[in-house]
């Protein structure tokens, strides 16, 4: 009979029944045998692989300009890998708005616009947004674990807009909608409008699916502030479950 | 009267067969298989789709190993056989498998709960030897922690 190997890590072996191969007509004339085919089928194995997931997260959010060297996301390359690789793109972009003075409180909505020049996808470079009216807002997030919840966006806004004179514009004067070219269904990140200071959720990210979305912002301009430049700065947050 | 007998008699022959080959179906045997190697620790699972899609999906993971076979048929030295390759139902879930072979065995594919034919004919030899390089595929959501896939080769006897 055999003798059993070492054990090796990750690739071994479990027991398994080894059911008989004598039935009873053949019993007799098969004694000798039956001894040592005994004492084998304690030893009949069955082999265990051990998968282990290799680098099994990610995750990437990308609002206004991003990063990404050597290329988009896609195609995938044959060694499985993607042609591009996500980076950190530190820059801050802006969305703005400026109003003439008969203009100011009218009640009509204006539109802002962006100095973000991100217009494609790094998916894959379709050209999904348009710049300076829309800002891109898209990324992923993939984990090989039974948490397949959708990862949060969120939005820390400041309770209002200051010029340098600290006069203040409430926050929700400001809105957006949410689209993107050749885009249909509902948006990952749909359409909102800032609260008055606190963390808001803009957006989720189901895992293992790139998400974008192209946000046309604009200010209510219902009421008359104080003449002045006003700013405030939104962090936007991705959180993994 | 003895037409009827005749009749009689050929209906009971022919049930009696019948049983008799229902009773003579084939038996599986766990083939003994301990003296197979594989050549890595562990299987490293990636990413089916290195970027996941626009929609729902890219969710399976890869990875393959190699191991070298080796079946122990002396139980069955000169007879006449049908080897599969067996991947039980087991958890975390569902798990596909592919394997190509160095062509002593048969490459093919399967899901867990299921087995492949990868040898059918006369056993010559004591032991059989080839070297199979396995695809697992599993659902990444299922890969929370290292998952052990158990395998095995079974004889149909017959």
């Amino acid at each position: 009979m055999h003798t059993d190997p070492p054990l090796q890590s990750g690739v071994q072996r479990g027991m398994s029944g080894c059911p008989s191969r004598l039935s009873a007509s053949t019993l007799r004339p098969a004694l000798a045998g039956a001894v040592l085919l005994a004492a084998g089928s304690t030893s009949v194995l069955a082999y265990t692989a051990t998968l282990t997931a290799a680098a099994p997260e990610a995750i990437y959010l990308q609002v206004g300009v991003g990063l990404f060297t050597g290329g988009n996301y896609t195609p995938i390359q044959g060694d499985g890998q993607p042609t591009g690789t996500p980076g950190n793109n530190p820059t801050v972009n802006t969305v703005s708005v400026s109003l003439t003075t008969a203009q100011v409180g009218n009640g009509t909505a204006v539109a802002m616009t962006t100095n973000s020049t991100a217009t494609q996808s790094y998916w894959d470079g379709y050209t999904f947004c348009t710049v300076p009216a829309q800002l891109y807002i898209g990324g992923f997030y993939r984990t090989a674990s039974g948490n397949t919840a959708a990862a949060q966006v969120t939005a820390t806004v400041p309770a209002a807009l200051t010029d340098p004179n600290g006069d203040t514009l409430p926050f929700s004067k400001i809105s957006w909608t949410s689209s993107g070219n050749g885009d249909f269904g509902a948006e990952p990140f749909p359409a909102g409008t800032f609260v008055n200071g606190g963390t808001q959720t803009v957006g989720t990210m189901a895992s293992n699916t790139w998400n974008e979305s192209c946000w046309t912002f604009s200010y209510a301009n219902n009421t008359t502030p104080k003449s002045g430049f006003y700013t405030g700065t939104v962090t936007y947050t991705m959180t993994t479950p | 009267m003895n037409t009827v007998r005749l009749r009689l008699a050929f209906f009971l022959s022919l049930t009696l067969t019948i049983i008799w080959a229902s009773a003579a179906q084939a038996k599986s045997i766990t083939i003994d298989d301990s003296a197979s190697q594989a050549l890595e620790p562990s299987v490293s699972m990636h990413w089916e789709t290195a970027a996941p899609s626009r929609t729902a999906g890219g969710n399976l993971m890869v990875g393959t190993t190699t191991i070298r076979v080796r079946l122990n048929l002396t139980p069955w030295l000169r007879h006449s056989g049908r080897i599969y390759l067996a991947l039980p139902a087991q958890p975390p879930g569902p798990i596909r498998l592919s394997w190509v072979t160095q062509g002593r065995l048969l490459p093919g594919q399967l899901q867990s709960g299921g087995r492949v034919l990868v040898y059918a004919g006369p056993i010559t030899a004591p032991f059989m030897d080839d070297t199979l390089t396995f695809q697992f595929t599993v659902d990444g959501s299922l890969m929370r922690r290292t998952v052990p896939v158990s395998y095995h080769f079974e004889m149909d006897e017959q």
